[in-house]
């Protein structure tokens, strides 16, 4: 090693801050109510158009599980003027991209492309949201593949971690559902596609958002013309049965003999979206497990070797939302790894976090804001999650004061409020002769849990 | 037909004293900064005894360094607002942050002290090696159908430089020394070894400066060792059955090995293979998802190295379907694409798909300081990155289809069929899973596979996102493994 010149001892002083110039939305109602949301940026020649509904996976009949995610993917695969392969051909020939997905909340189709192709591929998205068909056909290969898709699904210790924690958690609630399954795919008719289509894509629950390298005005004209003659529909907001109350902490095991690892899973409800502590539970979040020098990242990996990584998930939805504390280990561990898990949760709500991890937290989420402006897929998240959750309209000017407004009694607030160690629901997926005995010193009781097809296959 | 050019990347290349090429690309869009720094040196540099080395080397550049503490260059670059990461594949190691631009002086500060000072412990090197460990776990012994991919890999591969994996093995990471650690540290993290490249929102003439200042120091080195990757003419065909202990489907894999990358055979399969494999209007798409409905899901691409590069498929079939039989349709669409070669419209979609995806991967500052590097680091030059797309431009349907039959119409493949074992065992009663066993099956002459996928651009996270399970594949695909973090 060279000797080391003083420069190098202590980190160096920042340059002066240079200004984020936020983008401006321009907002017009078309008189059948869709909202159309329009950025102009000029910076590389591209175009990226977004159509949300605010109806997802949570307008499922009840007797129909699995309907609104058939019917967003069926919206490509046929329309009153296009096959399904002339659609995927024109897409393709304009170099552009066009899909649809459902989640929980919401639904979207989606489409990119070149600015030089703007209109075209407007014209195309508008027809696969009008008028899809829903060929017989085509919805019997959709049924098949997904029924297929869900079988593999299940080979996936993440997805059987994440089925048994949302079953468990949320009860009766819509968000307990997380995949369907074979059997109520099978039901699912061509006629219930139609009218759930009819219910659901309404432009009075729509908004669509453009950023690129487009004109407002002349993109204002092409949505009158293509969806001005759209009709309005009724809008209802939903009512669902609260999640259960939990009393104690109970670990559901999903057995998987032969497994490689344990998937832990320790988790509860929390706040939805719009609830006022959202800035608060996101700081804390941060501090324990949202990245690489988070509390629980130090402890389980840097400090043990358990894991190749541990975390914590703030999903926080439109009508409910979870905390999870979450890591994959190697099965010896597995209780040594519960318990280091449940140290930390028990000390971000019984201790103030110090102020340089507040700090460096708030620096940390006001740092990377601006990170994910970069590119149009990262704007349009943004102003997608803005109007499905009717967060506020200064929402992205506001950010970065929200965050720094956050006390550490307000971040011990969040972790008690969001953080419920003695009632939490324990999701471990593994090897069960292994793990079986490692976890229920740590719980009231274990129970086995048996998913939609008979929990975990495996070796 | 569109007239959209590509937007030019402004580029300034230059070397210091030392040998540590660098690259400064200008812009001010977003007031942010991306700084990658690309070591010459992957799992291809892996001796026998050492398989995964260099990916837990990569671990190793997280513990600290003469003036950052273990875990330091997580905690400097979250706690000041960025976001970081590094990986390895067989051709490279990779490490790299995007900060707000003020904090310019920080990624270099951190990235000059670790390529100078590195420090290693015992005990750091074990809590490593246990982190990777479970990397390995979680990402290919505890997942369906990625172990079988790396055997598939083992088929395409001769030479033991290309064909073992980048995790490596467990025996492997358990004999690694704190000696060997400091061994490659001196071989391979030379300045005159690497490329360092800054994206972003700053101003040149200061970036020179701090550069200068945290780089010009360090030692170069002697040159590293020349590593021959060259792989012996082909032409077997090879095909194992993997009995996978997760699947719950059974899969095919396909792998052809092809010309290295910047060839002009590899432009031209490279596209021949999006023609079959990319997206729903591909040929290989519309004839066995939708046709045929023989298969759940068809994907695949171009494994894209500096020597020899792998074309492979990834199928699932659908029950009452043959592997054999997708085998048999797979083989007769590449054979009707090296005999017909593309239509207009499919050289249209081309050249759109193309020009779209090249422009839109240029969003990012990140994307555009890992190409930089990656080119300055594999052909000494920064430029292709805004030349390269007109090479891909200029393929003729003529090439394509010639480069297709030359090299997809032939024995040079490897196939791997993948059986649950849980299936397996219950239909005959066999031995313990997770071993590949040689299926004895014959090579075939004039036999089946396909080809292949992505060209020059990546494209950025696809808008709205149907979980499925063959994409999860596609990461350990393309066998690169993220160090600190998987967030």
């Amino acid at each position: 090693m060279t000797d080391t010149e003083e420069f190098r001892r202590q980190p160096p002083a920042p340059l002066p801050a240079r200004p984020l110039n936020l983008p401006e939305p321009a907002e017009t109602t078309l008189a059948n109510g869709l909202r159309v949301v329009v950025v102009e940026q000029r910076r590389l020649p591209l175009v990226s158009f977004r159509l949300a509904f605010r109806s997802g996976d949570s307008s499922d009949p009840q007797d129909l599980p699995g309907l609104t995610d058939l019917m967003t993917d069926m919206l490509v695969e046929g329309t009153e003027s296009r096959t399904s392969r002339q659609i995927a051909e024109e897409v393709a020939r304009y170099g552009a991209t066009l899909t649809a997905g459902a989640s929980s909340d919401y639904l979207t189709v989606a489409a990119s492309s070149l600015a030089a192709y703007a209109d075209e591929v407007l014209e195309l998205l508008a027809d696969v949201t009008l008028r899809p068909v829903f060929p017989e056909n085509e919805l019997a290969l959709a049924k098949a593949n997904a029924q297929q898709n869900l079988i593999a699904q299940r080979a996936q210790p993440s997805f059987l971690a994440g089925e048994a924690v949302a079953r468990v958690l949320f009860g009766q609630h819509p968000y307990a559902v997380v995949a369907s399954t074979p059997e109520s795919i099978e039901a699912l008719a061509r006629e219930q596609l139609v009218r759930h289509h009819r219910r659901l894509l309404v432009p009075n629950n729509a908004v669509l958002l453009v950023v690129g390298d487009v004109e407002r005005g002349h993109v204002v004209e092409q949505v009158e013309r293509l969806f001005g003659g759209w009709a309005r529909g009724e809008v209802s907001e939903p009512q669902f049965p609260a999640p259960p109350e939990r009393t104690e902490r109970v670990a559901y095991l999903v057995d998987r003999p032969g497994s490689a690892q344990t998937n832990i899973l320790v988790a509860n409800t929390a706040i939805k979206r719009t609830d006022p502590d959202y800035f608060p539970v996101l700081v804390m979040h941060t501090i324990l497990g949202g990245n690489a020098s988070a509390r629980l990242f130090m402890n389980l990996r840097e400090e043990k070797g358990y894991t190749y990584g541990a975390y914590t998930q703030l999903d926080a939805r439109h009508l409910a939302g979870s905390f999870r504390a979450t890591t994959e280990v190697r099965g010896e561990v597995t209780g040594a790894s519960l318990k280091e898990i449940f140290y930390e949760l028990d000390r971000v709500r019984d201790e103030d976090v110090s102020g340089k991890e507040l700090s460096d937290a708030k620096t940390y989420l006001t740092g990377i804001f601006p990170i994910r402006l970069e590119t149009q897929e990262g704007l349009v998240d943004q102003l997608v999650q803005m109007r499905v959750h009717d967060l506020a309209p200064d929402y992205l000017q506001t950010y970065r004061e929200n965050i720094q407004r956050v006390s550490k009694e307000d971040v011990r607030r969040a972790a008690q409020r969001n953080i419920t160690p003695d009632r939490a629901a324990v999701v471990v997926v593994g090897d069960g002769a292994q793990i079986r005995g490692q976890v229920a010193p740590y719980v009231a009781r274990v129970e086995e849990f048996v998913g939609a097809r008979g929990g975990a296959a495996g070796a | 037909m569109s007239t959209v050019t590509l937007p030019q990347a402004p580029i300034e290349l230059y070397t210091l004293g030392n040998g540590l090429r660098v690259v400064l690309s200008e812009d001010h869009s977003v007031p942010v900064v991306s700084v990658a720094v690309y070591y010459d040196v992957g799992s291809r540099n892996e001796r026998e005894g050492r398989t995964g080395f260099a990916h837990l080397f990569e671990h190793m550049m997280f513990q600290g360094s003469e003036n950052v503490p273990k875990a330091g260059h997580f905690q400097y670059v979250f706690n000041n607002g960025g976001t970081m990461n590094g990986t390895t594949s067989s051709e490279r190691t990779n490490y790299f942050e995007t900060l707000p631009s003020s904090q310019l002086p920080l990624a270099l500060w951190l990235e000059s002290d670790r390529m100078r000072s590195l420090k290693v412990t015992q005990e750091n090197l074990d809590n490593q090696r246990e982190a990777v460990k479970e990397e390995k776990r979680l990402s290919y012994d505890n997942r369906p159908y990625s172990n079988a991919f790396l055997r598939l890999n083992e088929l395409v591969y001769q030479n033991p430089r290309n064909a073992h994996s980048t995790i490596g093995s467990m025996e492997d990471l358990d004999a690694a020394t704190v000696e060997d650690v400091q061994r490659f540290f001196r071989t391979y993290y030379a300045p005159n070894n690497a490329v360092l490249t800054v994206c972003g929102d700053f101003d040149s003439e200061e970036a020179r400066a701090l550069v200068e200042k945290y780089f010009a120091s360090i030692p170069s080195q002697p040159s590293p060792p020349a590593v021959d990757v060259s792989e012996p003419e082909e032409v077997a065909a090879r095909s194992e059955i993997y009995r996978d202990p997760f699947a719950q489907l059974p899969a095919i894999m396909l792998g052809w090995k092809v010309p290295a990358r910047r060839t002009p055979d590899f432009y031209a399969l490279s596209l021949g293979s999006d023609l079959l494999l990319d997206g729903d209007s591909s040929r290989l798409y519309q004839r066995l998802v939708k046709d045929e409905e023989s298969v759940v899901g068809i994907q695949g691409g171009m494994g894209e190295r500096r020597g020899p590069s792998t074309l492979y498929v990834f199928a699932i079939p659908k029950p009452g379907h043959t592997t054999e039989a997708i085998r048999a349709t797979i083989q007769e669409e590449v054979k009707r694409l090296g005999t017909e070669g593309p239509t207009p419209e499919e050289m249209e979609k081309l050249r759109n798909t193309l020009l779209n995806d090249a422009v839109r991967s240029r969003q990012s500052t990140l994307f555009r300081a890992q190409r930089l590097a990656e080119y300055t680091l594999y052909d000494g030059d920064p430029h292709p990155f805004n030349t390269e797309l007109e090479r891909y431009l200029a393929v003729t349907p003529e090439r394509i289809r010639e480069a297709v039959s030359r090299y997809l119409l032939t024995d040079n493949h490897s196939v791997m069929e993948v059986v649950p074992a849980h299936a397996a065992d219950a239909a005959e009663e066999a031995p313990a899973p997770a071993e590949p066993e040689p299926s004895g099956e014959p090579a075939q002459p004039g036999a089946p596979p396909p080809q292949v996928p992505a060209p020059p651009p990546t494209e950025p996270a696809p808008p709205t996102e149907p979980a499925q399970a063959p994409a999860e594949t596609a990461a350990a695909l393309q066998q690169e493994q993220a160090s600190p973090t998987n967030e």
